[in-house]
């Protein structure tokens, strides 16, 4: 099993300043001492807020979505040779200390992927538009998928070696929580999953996906996919 | 056959576009299909000026349409959605672009502050 100082935990964030410093904390307070804050072109000090909280901090010149700002840490990822990276999202809403949750299960799967489920085991006080949200996404990206997944979503992911060295997302908004799934199955890539809880505050519900993003989403998503199949791959 | 001015003036426009669309494929600043489908495009305006009844009548009857005035709107709204497409297509090129460009700039910067720490 990875031991957590061999773990790096990527932090896409954009204008999260009032939190960022809190949840590099908390991470670092479960035992894993190494973070890397994507910092999407933020107009606010959530950089230096990241980096006053001990975290290694990567700024975008220029504000260009979530599933942007995931590739980037994929990429640098790949460049300094990690092996393994857990991906949370930066407004305080997932549990730090679930991330030895993924770590015993992909130990236990020996899976290249593992998905922090929020539906598995839920966590009272789940906004039911949320819910409901999460559900069609489901569908839909499970349309497209050999197998059915509980919370395709997610913002709180482990990746191996392996998944660190093949996936390419060209997605740049939040598509590419859905682009990731399809591309790992194209690429043979093994998926598990695994119960976590959140805590949504007004803060964090302010952040997230809303209507008109999640429809973007969806037409990003089925754009790529139907005249560009290559490109998911 | 008596020609309007504009069906002088298009064709020509039309053949000046597909000579564009030529050179910029040989200077290979165009790939093959972007070429030929903007010379296809062209060349049906170029013919449909040149014809606009028997085009229209054609359509018309193709489509089960009565009028040849209906058949220039659908026809009309097809382009629509062509040019919609070629947008769509460009904007999400160029976006690809801009990230592309943003993470690299981030990179070098990372391993800037990588080799100075």
């Amino acid at each position: 099993m990875m031991r957590p100082e061999q773990i790096w935990i990527v932090i896409p964030a954009y204008n999260e300043g009032p939190v960022i410093g809190q949840v590099v904390s908390k991470v670092a307070g479960s035992g894993f001492p190494n973070v890397l804050v994507i910092d999407d072109g933020s107009k606010d000090d959530t950089a230096r807020q990241a980096r006053l909280a001990g975290a290694r901090v990567l700024s975008h010149p220029i504000n260009r979505g979530a599933g942007a700002a995931a590739q980037t840490g994929l990429a640098y990822a790949r460049r300094q040779g990690w092996n393994c990276v857990v991906q949370i999202d930066a407004d305080g809403q997932h549990h730090p200390e679930d991330i030895h949750r993924l770590v015993e299960v992909q130990a236990q799967t020996e899976a290249d992927i593992v998905l922090g489920s929020r539906f598995l085991d839920p966590s009272p006080g789940i906004p039911p538009t949320r819910i409901l949200y999460n559900r069609i996404s489901n569908v839909l990206t499970n349309t497209f998928c050999q197998r059915n997944y509980s919370d395709t979503q997610t913002g709180f992911r482990l990746l191996s070696a392996r998944a660190i060295r093949n996936l390419r997302l060209r997605l740049d908004g939040f598509g590419y929580c859905s682009e990731m799934i399809v591309q790992a199955e194209e690429k043979g890539l093994r998926i598990a999953e695994a119960p976590i809880q959140v805590t949504y505050t007004d803060y964090s519900l302010n952040k997230g996906q809303d209507l008109v993003m999640g429809v973007t989403t969806a037409v990003d998503l089925l754009w790529k996919l139907l005249f560009y199949p290559s490109k998911m791959k | 056959m008596k020609l309007e001015v504009y069906q002088i003036i298009v064709p020509l426009a039309s053949l000046g576009f597909v000579f564009n669309l030529v050179r910029r494929f040989l200077k290979s600043k165009a790939s093959w299909q972007e070429a030929a489908l903007g010379a296809a495009f062209w060349l049906s305006v170029g013919i449909f000026a040149l014809f606009p009844d028997a085009i229209s009548k054609a359509i018309a009857d193709f489509f089960g349409i009565k009028s040849n005035i209906n058949a220039i709107i659908f026809f009309c709204l097809g382009l629509i959605f062509f040019f919609q497409y070629k947008l769509f297509f460009m904007l999400k090129k160029n976006q690809m672009a801009i990230t592309e460009l943003a993470r690299k700039i981030t990179l070098q910067q990372a391993e800037k502050e990588d080799l100075q720490s």
